[in-house]
């Protein structure tokens, strides 16, 4: 029990810390405008263009827009301390590597719901203006969390390969989009043309893509299976970062 | 038991040898001056004791407790003042020293007069509102200083801790690290001879990785030919009549 208390504990100091270091760098502002900005605009556009009272568009279109803005979240988490060589205060202390990963994560998480939770005006236009179907918009709202949650995941993993914040946002970036274009239509279609027998966009669609789980919750289903996909995926991620967390920075990085 | 403790240490950085064969230790209420030219493996040892690095050979203990086995134990006994003091500069020193105290387990009146102790041994008080990249180097230092001494630790490990400092400011860093003697262990590198000299119990030299000498400076002023006023060149008689071998 002790020992639970204190691995809480260990994660909480460290959730801390890494929450208020968005907040204090300006980032989070600065990450909070844009995305809202545009993901309010795509919506409204739509929302004048077809007038109903559903949130399709919205969440149609956030798939592509976390490409740019999860990684944005991420690309600090390790790569900025080991720049700055803090790496080494932090990994002195008498924290174990899985407090720390999960207190980085948590917060990048938290960062990230907060966001997501500033997109709330939409739904509350919608009540206020008639009856939408609010099971589908929460169920939408869960998958787009657990696809963030992805997202953080292995943006976080990335972040702890290197020092440089810029290359640790565009490899998490590049592997946002393969998570996401392997899931577009056209892009299976390519691909399967390229070598037909092999079938490799239907292989990526079904095995990799997070597309068809994604898609599941904002059709309203919140099956088991799309929970799990998302699930493993995270724990996946956040495991291989804690397995180079020592390897990458402590015996070669600094 | 000694409170440090290094037996037969080598550390490998792929074929590079940076530390080689290296052994001594430390006891309780000694301070020990690690010296040696930049580049000797200094750092790596320090590193090696606040388990940053694990050794390629040998056993690095703290208070009996192995480095690699038991690596959150020993964090817990020990302060660590890495070289450069790399800190969270973008944080305000009063938030950074609390963050490290709780990441060091303290909580409710421990953190309190824990924070409130360092705050005065270490003379903070005048920046702790500022952000740490406000801090000038002789701060900053004092500010890693009290993220080092925040849990009243039994073992210091401080590299370079005087690094940036004007003279006045080596001349209180002294003062401060004598007042914290009592009850502790303390090992500090520099490549100062004369800083080394006039805090330390014991000098220990390395150079290429090597353990050139260890003993209270006046003995190796006698084994060297010199006075202890001559401290530089008693280091360099050790260092010059080390056999030059690549550390490959």
């Amino acid at each position: 029990m002790k020992s639970t208390r204190e691995t809480i504990q260990g994660t909480a100091v460290v959730y801390r810390r890494e929450l208020a270091a968005y907040f204090d760098a300006t980032i989070a502002y600065v990450y909070a405008s844009a995305f809202l900005g545009l993901s309010c605009a795509i919506y409204m556009n739509s929302f004048f263009l077809n007038a109903k009272l559903e949130m399709t568009s919205f969440f149609d279109s956030l798939p592509f827009l976390f490409i740019p803005f999860v990684p944005a979240i991420t690309m600090r988490l390790w790569a900025e301390e080991r720049a700055q060589r803090t790496f080494e205060l932090l990994l002195t202390l008498p924290l174990q590597p899985v407090q720390i990963v999960a207190g980085k994560y948590l917060a990048a998480m938290t960062l990230f719901a907060i966001v997501l939770a500033g997109t709330f005006p939409i739904p509350t236009m919608l009540l206020w203006l008639g009856r939408p179907d609010m099971g589908l918009i929460i169920a939408g709202y869960v998958g787009s969390l657990l696809l963030g949650g992805q997202f953080l995941a292995f943006g976080l993993f990335v972040s702890g390969l290197t020092r440089d914040q810029i290359v640790a946002f565009v490899l998490a970036a590049l592997i946002g989009a393969l998570f996401v274009l392997s899931g577009q239509d056209k892009v299976v279609e390519v691909l399967d043309g390229l070598v037909p027998d092999w079938a490799v966009g239907t292989f990526l669609y079904q095995s990799l893509s997070v597309m068809p789980h994604f898609e599941a919750f904002t059709d309203g289903v919140v099956g088991l299976g799309h929970v799990a996909y998302f699930g493993s995926m995270i724990v996946f991620f956040v495991f291989m970062n804690l397995v180079t967390l020592r390897k990458v920075g402590g015996e070669f990085g600094d | 038991m000694r409170s440090i403790e290094l037996e037969s240490v080598s550390k490998y950085f792929r074929d590079f040898c940076a530390v080689d064969d290296v052994s001594f230790g430390v006891d309780r209420e000694e301070i020990v001056g690690f010296v040696g030219p930049n580049g000797a493996g200094k750092s790596t040892c320090l590193k090696m004791l606040a388990t940053y690095l694990t050794p390629t050979r040998g056993k690095v203990a703290v208070e009996g407790l192995d480095s690699v086995e038991s690596s959150l134990g020993v964090r817990r006994r020990i302060g660590y003042l890495s070289g450069d003091t790399p800190l969270y500069a973008q944080m305000r020193v009063d938030r950074l020293v609390r963050f490290v105290a709780e990441a060091r387990g303290l909580e409710g009146g421990d953190l309190r007069t824990g924070i409130e102790r360092v705050v005065e041994v270490c003379g903070i008080e005048p920046v702790m509102t500022k952000r740490v990249s406000a801090c000038s180097t002789g701060f900053r230092q004092r500010v890693g200083l009290a993220t080092a001494l925040v849990h009243d630790p039994a073992v210091l490990i401080l590299d370079e801790p005087t690094h940036g400092f004007d003279p006045i400011q080596v001349l209180a860093f002294r003062e401060t690290l004598e007042g914290l003697k009592a009850g502790r262990a303390i090992l500090f590198s520099s490549h100062i001879i004369q800083e080394v000299s006039a805090l330390s119990d014991r000098i220990v030299i390395i150079n290429e990785g090597r353990i050139l000498a260890d003993g209270p400076p006046g003995e190796l002023a006698k084994e060297a030919g010199r006075e202890t006023t001559e401290m530089d060149e008693v280091f360099a008689h050790f260092v010059r009549s080390q056999p030059s071998e690549s550390r490959v």
